[in-house]
């Protein structure tokens, strides 16, 4: 440094050489890990799939790999439970994963701009239970959409409100507020959850309430809380004393919660199984709005087996999707069909408690993506 | 000499690293907010709405207004009720208590900074939620439910002031060390003087708190600083609902509870990535200003 540079001069210099180098170091650093890591393939002899998305099939899917691993020691299968939205990004925008999972399908929009390059198959199915609390009272509780619907908009405060004696006229219900709560992060779930409501009753909740993140007509009144995740709305659900709550049917059953009985569209009062599920899948077959090919757009599918006909069908009901690219590096295509016929067999063969298999129509639909991926 | 010249360059990048990181942050952070900010506007700040929709930007609606309310009200809280609990702390560890007990407590609140803070979170769930509410809610609304801050009936235990008081627990330790190190500052002569005066215990820590209270302003502002960017404990006790009350009993949302909350799913919407880089922004500025402030506090307070 030149002597005639006074302090202040002097410390400039310095510290604009430091942000000088300091980005320099940095922008190496990103680089050199960047391409490492693309090149980085995995040991030799084995093939490793990188997979992302829906929180809500990770423990039927960690279920599928442990007995696929088995069954194909030389595949490895990551998965990273990121929520459906970061797993569509991964796969579709980053290019980072594989394979992704999501609870929705993809929105039409997205589809036309990635038509013929990607499939969606649906490979499981899931059911979400309305779950209740209330003190002095164990016994069954049936609800139908438009009371479930006026205790999330508000209207309904206290659970000896006239609507919820009608439908459960034996039962003895304390006049106690009611704690309603709801998802606080976006969520596949919240979006099963509304779209029920909506198509059910359309008047008392209208389409701007249908969404993975909506604005709770119910928090307005001071009496909804969020929480995160399946497993935040349990945490919460547990430590209060009189709530409602819908969460994923494993969870439910996990926790020995309170399951509702929910009138289906024929007017009847199902609690959520794997019978109830089947039925509405069965009626989603039937719908006609299912398409027959990987490669198609899947964008109604909620609207098929949500509220669905039937009898015995549950009305609130999903499908969980993985998605995939037409093509790939050769080994990879192979070891990815591989894993995709096992789901489509020996999987569905392998359910775990609160899902539901696919039928046999849905299988074969999946397994034409075999024919679809390609090797490059 | 040479030596020293090749140490200081040797060194150099290392220290740089630090300073391009915070500007590179800073850029990146402003550079993602700045389409939310031009699409939306100041309706962002304005407004408390939060639905977002896929299908366009125009008829998703983004506020982030309620979250700033959170972020700001219960760090407020938590600022408030660790204070009192600081300077006693700082009192009876420099001069009340004996050393034994002094070092006891003294590395107690070096554990509790050092905790993770999902142990926090969890433990305000599970445990500080439902007694607050039975224990010191219900009486409070009672008793002075006449003041708007406690006028509402306390519906759960998951509300603004639960989020203020784990947040008091977790800047204590921060708020502690650097009060310690201000009272530690003041020379022995100052303390023998108040003494030789004649003053009492309570006057000679009056003299003493008064002479070190831009460490104490600066002790309040980390604190600030740490409860305002609180994630994960906060998201778990606040009740993430977007609402705007003077009833400190009501749900609410921080800024930071926010992203967590949103951030997986945001890839799928059209700028709500960027309207949550727009909530990072904000954190960032509340908290370089807290702790710019607050740096400027202690070497005031070292140049006594």
């Amino acid at each position: 440094m030149p002597e005639r540079l006074g302090l202040v001069e002097r410390s400039i210099v310095i510290i604009l050489l430091m942000i000088l180098i300091g980005l320099v170091v940095v922008d190496i650093t990103l680089r050199v890990s960047c391409c490492f890591l693309q090149r980085y393939g995995g040991p030799g002899g084995q093939v490793r799939i990188m997979g992302s998305g829906s929180t809500f099939i990770y423990p039927q899917l960690k279920h599928w790999i442990s007995l696929f691993e088995k069954e194909h020691p030389n595949i490895v299968v990551n998965y990273n439970p990121t929520g459906s939205g970061a797993g569509q990004s991964q796969l579709i925008k980053e290019k980072v994963v594989d394979f992704a999972c999501s609870d929705p399908p993809l929105s039409h929009d997205t589809y036309e701009a990635l038509k013929g390059r990607i499939l969606q198959m649906p490979v499981i199915v899931g059911a979400i239970a309305i779950v209740y609390k209330i003190p002095g009272y164990n016994g069954p509780l049936n609800l139908s959409a438009k009371v479930i619907a006026e205790i999330y908009l508000g209207k309904i405060k206290y659970w000896d409100n006239p609507e919820i004696v009608k439908l459960n006229p034996k039962a003895k219900l304390p006049h106690v507020e009611i704690k309603v709560i709801h998802r606080s992060d976006a969520s596949g779930t919240t979006q099963v959850f509304t779209f029920f409501l909506h198509k059910a009753v359309p008047d008392l909740w209208p389409e701007s309430l249908v969404g993975k993140a909506i604005s709770w007509p119910v928090d307005r009144t001071g009496r909804g809380l969020g929480a995160k995740g399946n497993q935040g709305v349990s945490e919460y659900f547990k430590t209060l004393k009189s709530a409602i709550a819908y969460v994923e049917l494993g969870y439910a059953l996990e926790n020995n919660f309170s399951i509702a009985a929910i009138e289906n569209r024929a007017g009847i009062f199902i609690k959520p199984n794997v019978t109830t599920m089947m039925a509405a899948v069965s009626a989603a077959l039937k719908s006609g709005l299912l398409p027959s090919s990987p490669l198609a757009d899947w964008s109604k599918a909620l609207e098929a087996i949500v509220y669905a006909p039937g009898k015995d069908s549950y009305p609130i009901v999903s499908f969980s999707f993985m998605m995939v690219w037409n093509v790939y590096p050769k080994r990879k295509a192979e070891a990815l069909k591989t894993f995709i016929e096992f789901i489509n067999t020996v999987g569905q063969e392998n359910v775990i408690k609160g899902y539901a298999p696919i039928p046999k129509e849905l299988r074969e639909i999946n397994l034409k993506s075999l024919n679809i991926i390609r090797g490059a | 000499m040479k030596g020293d010249k090749l140490l200081y360059y040797s060194l150099l990048p290392f220290a740089a690293v630090v300073i391009a990181a915070f500007i590179l942050l800073f850029a990146v952070i402003s550079y993602t907010s700045a389409p939310a900010i031009k699409e939306y506007g100041w309706r962002l700040f304005t407004s408390s709405a939060w639905s977002p929709s896929e299908t366009g930007p125009k008829s998703s609606k983004y506020g982030l207004l309620a979250p700033l309310y959170g972020t700001l009200v219960s760090s407020i809280i938590a600022v408030i009720l660790a204070l009192p609990v600081t300077i006693s702390t700082v009192l009876v560890i420099e001069e009340y208590a004996p050393p034994q007990t002094r070092d006891l407590i003294g590395s107690l609140i070096e554990i509790m900074a050092g905790l993770p803070t999902i142990v926090y979170g969890l433990w305000g769930l599970e445990v500080l939620a439902p007694i607050l509410k039975v224990h010191v809610y219900s009486p409070l609304h009672q008793l002075l439910g006449f003041i708007p801050l406690f006028s509402c009936r306390p519906f759960s235990g998951y509300n603004i002031l639960t989020a203020g008081i784990l947040l008091a627990i977790m800047v204590l330790p921060y708020m502690v060390a650097v009060a310690r190190d201000a009272y530690r500052s003041i020379p022995m002569t100052y303390k023998e003087a108040a003494l030789a005066i004649g003053a009492n215990r309570y006057e000679y820590a009056k003299i003493m708190m008064g002479m070190i209270k831009p460490g104490l302003i600066a002790s309040a502002l980390l604190g600030f600083g740490r409860a305002a960017g609180e994630t994960v404990a906060v998201a778990l006790v606040i009740g993430n609902v977007p609402l705007i009350s003077s009833c400190l009993f009501k749900p609410g949302y921080t800024i930071s509870s926010l992203i967590a909350n949103q951030f997986s799913m945001a890839p799928l919407y059209p700028y709500m990535m960027n309207v949550l880089f727009t909530g990072g922004l904000i954190l960032l500025i509340i908290g370089v200003a807290a702790n710019s402030v607050a740096v400027i506090m202690i070497s005031r307070s070292r140049l006594r």
